[in-house]
């Protein structure tokens, strides 16, 4: 039975990507030049060329909020060897944060990326923390060479929605 | 219309009782905050905006970022000068007051008073830059008071390390006759990268500066009918000029052949002579009216442009003609544009002065300033403005009378 159950969820995960509120989306520590659509965005993740890129230092805060809650089963990281992230820390549900406070709650979880993940493998998050999130904050604190430009090339949220409205499927029934 | 949230840090050390800036450091730093205060809201209602103090018995928050200009006023009032100017303290507890703003949706911006020597070193205060930037705050530093070569080279490395995408700017005010608000108004700290506050700005000069912030002195929207009159009549001078530099141009080609080569000598030699002769030549002008006909009937026979400014010039009494005013304003712009030309030296300064010219080029409809005839015509101008302020001073004798 749990095998079935574990099985079923692995069916069900869908891409996030059509459930992030594009609006409130925002990276710290980025370059201007490569910013983060270059590493989420449908067509732009795909394309080899572009990359986020870390600006000041090599840590990268990148927020992003649903618009529905969402439970959260595995995240795909990839990057080049040499600059993609290596400690990645994630935090469900905590909004606008900083730098500074960054390490003041601990994370819901934390991903340490092999080459392998790099070149695409999931990796599987501990998905009871991840049951009722409606914003994620990846904070990549250093990357696989300690150079001081952290790159991301592509980044893939996969999980299942949970049943909410989507308020704006809603307003369009209304109209007819 | 940036949204933003502001915390401006004001320096009130022993260095701001001096009066190098009238009536004295710290309160010409005082009407620059009020100005620029207003410039925030102004430009978007939600900005809001908090000040602290950097020195005293330390860096004091007075007042949280608020859209609320009558608190921000308030605070401002007794304050008290004294101790010494903590920059790196200052701009880390304005970095916390932005932090924890109501709008996290407000982009975030620190303006920096910098009155007295800045005892950091360049290292750290690049540290500061560099957090701020990963932060994504912005940083304006105004530079003014005390004047010092390592002072000055420390702002301009902070600002160097926060800036991101012209973001952030660093102003420098010597001390002189104008005020520090007035000096501000038109840096891109007040205009807020080139959209915003411009309207509060405007308005802000006019009241300020009482309308030298305008092309003639004059605020469109308190007189719009005497600015347009003297905006009209300068475009015709320029206009005429124009004609008169294409007149010349075709001069001076007819001469490199050799032609009226000896009465050009004279003119150049007339010209030459920086502002004797043409003072002279004005003398007599005035004086000697069969004359001046006499040569305003054979300047208008050497070339049809000339009976063209004719024309032009009684199109503009016509217009006169509807409002006494106007008429003055006409004549008293016609008069000036005359006693610009008696001065070669100043004429041609002017004219030579590229971004003078392509501004009124480019206030004008249907004028690209960077049409390659337009700039040669500039340049043919610049050589030629000599002989043009001779012809000009003809069909102008016409006009006065």
């Amino acid at each position: 039975m749990s095998a079935e159950s574990a099985s079923a969820i692995q069916r069900n995960q869908v891409d996030l990507l059509d459930f992030v509120d594009w609006s409130g989306v925002e990276c710290l520590n980025q370059s201007g030049t490569h910013s983060l659509p270059n590493a989420l965005k449908q067509g732009y993740r795909e394309d080899e060329g572009l990359v986020l890129e870390s600006d000041a230092d090599e840590q990268l805060l990148i927020y992003i909020p649903f618009n529905q809650v969402v439970k959260l089963h595995s995240i795909i990281i990839k990057g080049p060897e040499e600059e993609g992230p290596k400690t990645v820390k994630l935090f469900s549900n905590r909004e606008h944060m900083g730098f500074s406070n960054v390490n003041d709650f601990p994370p819901s979880d934390t991903a340490v990326l092999s080459e392998d993940n790099l070149k695409g493998k999931p990796v599987i998050l501990k998905y009871v923390k991840f049951q009722n999130v409606r914003s994620l904050t990846v904070f990549v604190e250093d990357n696989q060479s300690s150079s001081d430009i952290t790159k991301v090339q592509k980044i893939v949220l996969c999980g299942t929605t949970v049943e909410t409205t989507d308020m704006k499927a809603l307003k369009k029934i209304e109209d007819h | 219309m940036v949204l933003e949230a502001t915390m401006i840090c004001i320096d009130n050390s022993e260095w701001m009782r001096n009066g190098d800036y009238s009536p004295s450091r710290f309160q010409a730093q005082a009407d620059a905050v009020n100005l620029i205060c207003g410039a925030k809201t102004q430009s978007n209602p939600e900005n809001t905006v908090g000040v602290l103090t950097m020195a005293g018995k330390g860096v004091r928050v007075l007042v949280t970022p608020t859209s609320d200009l009558g608190k921000i006023l308030a605070c401002m009032h007794g304050l008290e000068i004294g101790g010494e100017m903590n920059l790196a303290a200052g701009i880390q507890v304005a970095q916390l007051a932005l932090k924890h703003r109501q709008n996290k949706k407000q982009q975030q911006r620190i303006i920096v008073f910098a009155g007295s020597p800045v005892k950091f070193d360049k290292k750290v205060l690049e540290m500061i830059g560099r957090k701020l930037k990963k932060n994504s705050v912005a940083l304006d530093v105004v530079n003014f008071g005390e004047e010092d070569e390592a002072k000055t080279e420390k702002l301009e490395a902070l600002v160097a390390a926060v800036n991101n995408n012209d973001s952030s700017h660093i102003v420098h005010v010597p001390p002189g006759p104008s005020a520090l608000s007035d000096v501000l108004i038109s840096t891109p700290i007040f205009t807020g990268d080139g959209e915003g506050g411009s309207g509060f700005a405007a308005a802000a000069a006019a009241a300020a500066a009482g309308g030298a912030g305008f092309e003639f002195g004059v605020d469109p929207n308190l007189d719009p009918e005497l600015a347009l009159a003297l905006r009209v009549s300068m475009e015709e001078e320029r206009a005429r000029q124009e004609a008169a530099a294409k007149k010349a141009a075709e001069e001076a080609a007819k001469q490199e052949k050799g032609e009226q080569s000896t009465s050009q000598d004279v003119n150049m030699t007339d010209t030459a002579k920086a502002g004797t002769s043409e003072s002279e030549n004005k003398a007599t002008d005035l004086t000697d009216d069969e004359n001046a006909l006499l040569q305003q009937a054979l300047a208008m026979s050497m070339d049809d442009s000339s009976s063209n400014i004719a024309t032009r010039d009684t199109d503009m009494p016509e217009a006169a003609g509807d409002d006494q005013d106007l008429a003055l304003a006409l004549q008293l712009s016609v008069q000036d544009s005359m006693k610009d030309e008696s001065s070669p030296a100043d004429m041609s300064k002017l004219l030579a002065d590229q971004s003078f010219v392509s501004s009124i080029l480019a206030s004008l409809p249907g004028v690209d300033p960077n049409d390659p005839s337009v700039k040669d015509l500039l340049a043919s101008m610049q050589n030629q403005s000599e002989h043009k302020k001779d012809e000009d001073k003809e069909p102008k004798e016409e006009d006065k009378k």
